[in-house]
């Protein structure tokens, strides 16, 4: 019997001339291999470094590692723009060590979004460090760090990995441990730094505020190092991070193999609806197309539910065979010693498939693969890539198929390849000007060392705010300066993944005498999936809500089995508090500004899955909450010939796809801005469209939609149009129960606007 | 949403920095607070050195003062205990080493944020015991009340309660923040009495704060003190009002700390050095396992011994498994036997587990009664299998050890007939 054993190129040659598999690649792509552009080692590189890149075969640098080298001796701060697997540690492992080895006292922090990243990323410098032969101490410093080694970690360690939670509750509020490193900090390397954005980010720039004001009291001024995953704005969104300038290292000199992407579109099995197979399914069949022509693969699915299933699928193909291992899922969570064997698994051959979620999309060293097959637009291009990425080998041919869901954005994405593969890709944006932000780090900041009575805060003039302070209580002002003055620990109330200033938590009592958290959310969005009887989905698990203890923030949830979903209503009323930018067309006007926000949570609806019919309802007993929050909105006069109820409708529907296109152009997820649209809104009699950050204060979202309206609203009507369905689809416009023409008005209305602010 | 409106207030006085040169300032003596008068009045006196002002109180005891069952002149006789001891104790003073009790109060528990506002020192002079109190002025007055402490020049050791993990730590965070001003901090040797309580009285006081310590064990007992926990909120009452009436009571509550820092060393050089017996069979069995850990086997042995011959075997249990172990150490293989068994019905769980394996391993392995040996074996796997006091993973693991332990003594057995 001959080989099945095929290499990519053969079995892209092989699908060129299968008509069935033909039919649903919507688009094929190859982009060609470009070589690597490689730089001289720098003249002062020290000898022991030299020796373990040596060691490693690597006889010369590559051209983006050495540009962050002499920007970094240089005293430079810079961010490089790094795609996956093109050497990238070494821009600042380099510069880092070099340092330490000419001044024993110098010492860097490296900042990781995850306690994992930073614990996979320890291992791969002490094996440099142990080339070197040299006597530099690295620790991972988290909350797993025995007590024991931490006293020495504090006082020897050169370089410190930890993760920005454990350094705004953990080390900066306790900097005194630290001198020897405050003292002597030379370098702040934050890797991923793409991961920074939104509430998240803000506060993290908020977290890097205080570390150089505590550093700037010690006598050190360390230089920023950043890396970064292909965004828009990397040397903006460094700068904001890091309140810094920044150069910025835009081209990577790694060599990069053949790459062929297919867009793959699952066929439509139900034409009136626009109904498509399920992608698990063609990715079942994809990947095992792969696995039998002995093609190294992964496999990325967006939820853990998602990778059980294909794993628990491709895992028949070994049914026959004792003990394989040839085909691994790999979720979050995964111990250490697991993802080595993992790792090793796919180093030497025994593992083929691996199916994971994006816990595999960051810097995680896993090598390199041949193949990877993406279920779902990750959701926005940055992502894409890395999981891209994590195919091809150096020489080798690569192939990338990405197959599409059914939402509006994957199958934008799929039918506008250009979009994936030519365009710019998002912007990360970060507010640290949210003000609820930035007076919960002024107080850690205030806790940490004592304001002067002429001393700002970062970039920003806070004398007044401290003033607020202290009529709260926690500060107490003497003749020239601003003390803490409280027994209240600040940074312990201050979680850095939240803006709300509570969270309500979720405990699953599913198990009596093992009733545990496993989750919390925001109290905006609690409304309307944490009310009584409401199904709440963790990780794919059913949870029915039994319980809401609105006054302390509790949800007591049991798992069960249904096959219904609920969806709640929220009345919102929508206040103009104070207009910061607006611009006004014939009838139109477009305004940026603050709003407050009433939400009333009305009713609930069962709705059972795949007939969509409403089973059941009911009232939901939760007080309106009230939220500050910034928004774009556009106001307009009332076209000719609209009744008021024809306007809803179409409003609904274009909110639905507006929401839906947003991601295109800022990274932010879906449910960070909100489209709401008013047919009278209360403060000008106007039909308006609203567009809020989901957060309270927000975080710098709908500021930018401001800018870039037009081109949303016309990237929106392009794609309803182009939409096959026929009356409105969970593509565009939403599901429609009519069959009314929602479609064509949805399309007429935002032409008018179009018309109106183009 | 009151905060969140008020935030939105605050926005609008939310200024960007314009870019300013930083010229750091040389010291600048702070100014004094406007309420020396008020705590002068109270009690107080004030004290201006390079660094600005600090408020002090010192009171003196002669050796004769009583505080609970002890006269505080009795702490010679606890250190001329220490000096004619044979043993070596970690907590021993010598008789020419000057000792400083040593206790604090703060404006919170941890973290930079956290003030130390009173610095309390009990010293023994040639005549008297000398307390001095002494009292942040403000925060901006930070760096006098250091270093009035003196802490920079003395090396005295220093006693404390908890002082070791809490006080001195937080001394040093407030010392590094003025460390440009401020003389280099010196590191002196450290007795905390919280770490030797906890190694007399465990299973024996349920809390191991100093004031039941106090009423448990030195026969005093406080009128009108202040909880430690008002502490903070009463500091900063006084600084914000000037009002330093209920300030004085903290004051009070540290000097009965530190009056009974000496007492509770006095109590326990005694309970360490000689057997009184009147405490519980719990309290000398600790102490003799101290002694065990310390690496003093004899000591250790002739405690547990004196336990084991002055009370009833019922109380005396842990001191025979403890003794046991010595023994076996030193290999008295018959005493350790005896021991073991003894200890056997007198202890929990856990250690019988232990004891049981312990007979197994010398019946075995030393005296080759296998018959016993198995007999031990079998009982410490019903006792495995009925009990549920360890995590059943772990007892997993045991069951798997003396199970193989079962099949090797029964092999052994066998092939002995």
């Amino acid at each position: 019997m001959f080989s099945k054993k095929r290499t990519i190129d053969d079995l892209l040659i092989e699908w060129q001339y299968d008509e069935q598999l033909k039919q649903n690649i919507v688009h094929w792509q190859t982009i060609e291999a470009t070589p690597a552009r490689y730089s001289k080692f720098p003249n002062e590189l020290h000898p022991s470094i030299k020796k373990a890149l040596n060691k490693r075969g690597i006889e010369q640098l590559y051209t983006h590692q050495r540009e962050a080298f002499d920007y970094a001796v240089n005293g430079k701060s810079f961010t490089a723009v790094t795609p996956t697997a093109s050497g990238k540690s070494l821009c600042y492992h380099l510069p880092v060590l070099q340092k330490i080895l000419e001044d024993q006292s110098s010492r860097a922090i490296y900042l990781f979004p995850t306690k994992a990243l930073a614990q996979d990323q320890k291992a791969d410098l002490n094996d440099l460090i142990e080339d070197m032969e040299e006597e530099i101490l690295s620790y991972t410093y988290d909350g797993d760090t025995a007590p024991a080694i931490r006293q020495k970690i504090r006082k020897a360690g050169h370089i410190v990995m930890t993760n920005p939670d454990m350094l705004h509750s953990g080390i900066l509020p306790h900097h005194t441990k630290w001198v020897s490193l405050f003292e002597n900090l030379k370098y702040i390397v934050i890797d991923e730094l793409h991961t920074y954005k939104g509430v998240f980010g803000s506060h993290v720039a908020h977290v890097i505020r205080r570390l150089k004001r505590i550093c700037a009291f010690y006598g050190s001024d360390p230089i920023f190092i950043c890396t970064s995953a292909t965004i828009k704005n990397p040397k903006e969104l460094a700068e904001k991070l890091t309140n810094t300038n920044h150069e910025l290292i835009a081209k990577s000199g790694a060599p990069v193999g053949k790459k062929t992407f297919l867009f793959y579109n699952p066929p439509i099995v139900h034409p009136t609806f626009g109904v498509r197979r399920s992608s698990v399914l063609e990715v079942r069949d994809l990947a095992t197309r792969l696995f039998e022509a002995g093609i190294q693969t992964i496999v990325f699915a967006k939820s853990r539910v998602r990778v059980e299933m294909l794993v628990t699928y491709l895992k028949s193909l070994t049914k026959n065979k004792i003990q394989d291992e040839s085909i691994r899922g790999y979720r979050g969570g995964y111990l250490p010693t697991e993802r080595r064997a993992i790792e090793k698994g796919l180093r030497d051959g025994t593992i083929q498939i691996v199916v994971s979620t994006n816990a595999l999309e960051l810097g995680v060293d896993i090598g390199q693969l041949q193949a990877c097959i993406m279920t779902g637009y990750p959701g926005n291009i940055a992502s894409a890539w890395q999981q891209a990425g994590r195919a091809g080998r150096r020489q080798d041919s690569a192939l990338i198929i990405y197959v599409a869901n059914s939402t509006a954005l994957d199958q934008y994405v799929v039918n506008n390849p250009t979009y994936l593969l030519g365009s710019s890709p998002e912007e990360a944006l970060i507010n640290p000007d949210n003000i609820l932000i930035l007076m919960d780090h002024l107080k850690c900041a205030a806790f940490e060392l004592p304001f002067s009575i002429t001393d700002s805060y970062g970039e920003f003039e806070v004398q007044e705010l401290l003033e607020f302070l202290q009529d709260e209580g926690v500060l107490v002002k003497t003749s020239s300066n601003w003390y803490w003055m409280s027994e209240r620990f600040p940074a312990h109330e201050i979680s850095l993944r939240s803006a709300s200033q509570e969270n309500v938590v979720i405990i699953d009592q599913t198990v009596p005498a093992g009733t545990k958290v496993i989750g919390e959310m925001d109290t905006y969005s609690a409304m309307t999936l944490l009310h009584e009887e409401a199904i709440y989905l963790h990780q794919g698990t059913q949870f029915q809500v039994e319980m809401l203890d609105w006054e302390e923030k509790k949800a007591y949830v049991r798992e069960v089995d249904v096959d219904y979903f609920t969806d709640a209503n929220l009345a919102v009323e929508l206040k103009v508090l104070n207009e910061d930018k607006t611009s006004q067309h014939k009838t139109a006007s477009v305004s940026y500004g603050d709003i407050s926000l009433l939400a009333i949570p009305t009713i609930f609806k069962k709705i059972r899955f795949q007939t969509h019919e409403n089973i059941g309802s009911g009232k939901i007993h939760i007080p309106p909450l009230e939220m500050h929050t910034n928004a774009t909105w556009l106001s307009f006069n009332l076209p000719e010939n609209w009744s008021e109820e024809m306007l809803t409708d179409a409003l609904t529907g274009a909110s639905y796809a507006i929401g839906s296109f947003i991601p295109l152009y800022i990274q932010c997820d879906r449910n960070d801005l909100t489209v709401v649209p008013q047919v009278k809104s209360v403060h000008n009699d106007k039909p308006t469209l609203f567009i809020y950050d989901s957060y309270p204060g927000g975080i710098g979202l709908s500021e930018r939609v401001y800018d870039i309206l037009v081109p949303i609203i016309e990237q929106t009507i392009g794609h309803v149009q182009n939409c096959p369905c026929q009356n409105g689809c969970p593509s565009c416009i939403g599901a429609q129960d009519s069959f009314s023409e929602s479609k064509q008005k949805v399309i007429k209305i935002l032409s008018i606007l179009l018309n109106e602010i183009g | 949403m009151s905060y969140e409106n008020k935030m939105m207030q605050l926005k609008q006085m939310l200024g960007k920095k314009k870019e300013q040169p930083k010229n750091k300032p040389t010291f600048q003596k702070p100014e004094k607070p406007f309420y020396i008068n008020e705590w002068q009045k109270a009690g107080l006196a004030l004290v201006e050195n390079d660094f600005g002002v600090l408020f002090k109180r010192e009171v003196t005891y002669p050796f004769t003062f009583q505080h609970g069952f002890y006269k505080l002149g009795l702490f010679f006789d606890a250190v001329e205990k220490w000096q004619k001891a044979t043993v070596e104790h970690p907590y021993a003073i010598h008789i020419d080493e000057p000792v400083l009790f040593f206790d604090t109060e703060t404006t919170g528990l941890k973290g930079v944020g956290t003030n130390i506002f009173l610095l309390g020192l009990l010293s023994v002079e040639e005549d008297q015991f000398v307390l001095t109190q002494y009292v942040l002025a403000d925060p901006a007055n930070e760096a006098a009340f250091l270093f009035e402490s003196k802490f920079w020049q003395q090396s005295k050791t220093i006693v404390s309660y908890n002082g070791k993990s809490f006080d001195w730590p937080q001394l040093e965070t407030r010392w590094t923040l003025n460390q440009n001003v401020l003389p280099k901090l010196r590191n002196p040797r450290q007795i905390d009495l919280l770490h030797s309580s906890k190694r007399i009285w465990k299973n024996n006081l349920e809390r191991m704060k100093l004031t039941k310590v106090e009423e448990e064990k030195l026969g005093f007992r406080r009128n009108g003190d202040i909880p430690g926990f008002l502490a903070p909120i009463i500091y900063t009452d006084a600084i914000k009002s000037g009002n330093a009436s209920a300030l004085m009571k903290v004051l009070y509550h540290n000097e009965w700390d530190l009056l009974s820092l000496v007492t509770l060393y006095i109590h326990s050089t005694n309970l360490l050095l000689e057997g009184e017996w009147e405490e519980s069979a719990t309290t000398y069995t600790n102490i003799g396992k101290w002694y065990g850990d310390l690496k003093q086997p004899l000591q250790s042995e002739q405690v547990l011994t004196t336990v084991t011959e002055n009370y009833q075997t019922e109380e005396a249990g842990l001191a025979h498994y403890y003794l046991a172990f010595q023994q076996k150490r030193n290999g008295m293989v018959e005493e350790a036997i005896k021991s073991f068994q003894k200890a056997l019905s007198f202890v929990n769980n856990r250690e019988k587990l232990k004891v049981l394996e312990q007979l197994a391993i010398l019946y075995e392995h030393q005296l080759k009664e296998y018959e016993r040996a198995l007999h031990y074996t079998n009982e410490g796997l019903q006792l495995l299998e009925s009990q549920s006091f360890i995590k059943k993973d772990q007892q997993m693991k045991y069951v798997i050890n003396w199970t193989r332990r079962l099949q090797r003594v029964e092999k052994k057995l066998k092939s002995k007939i």
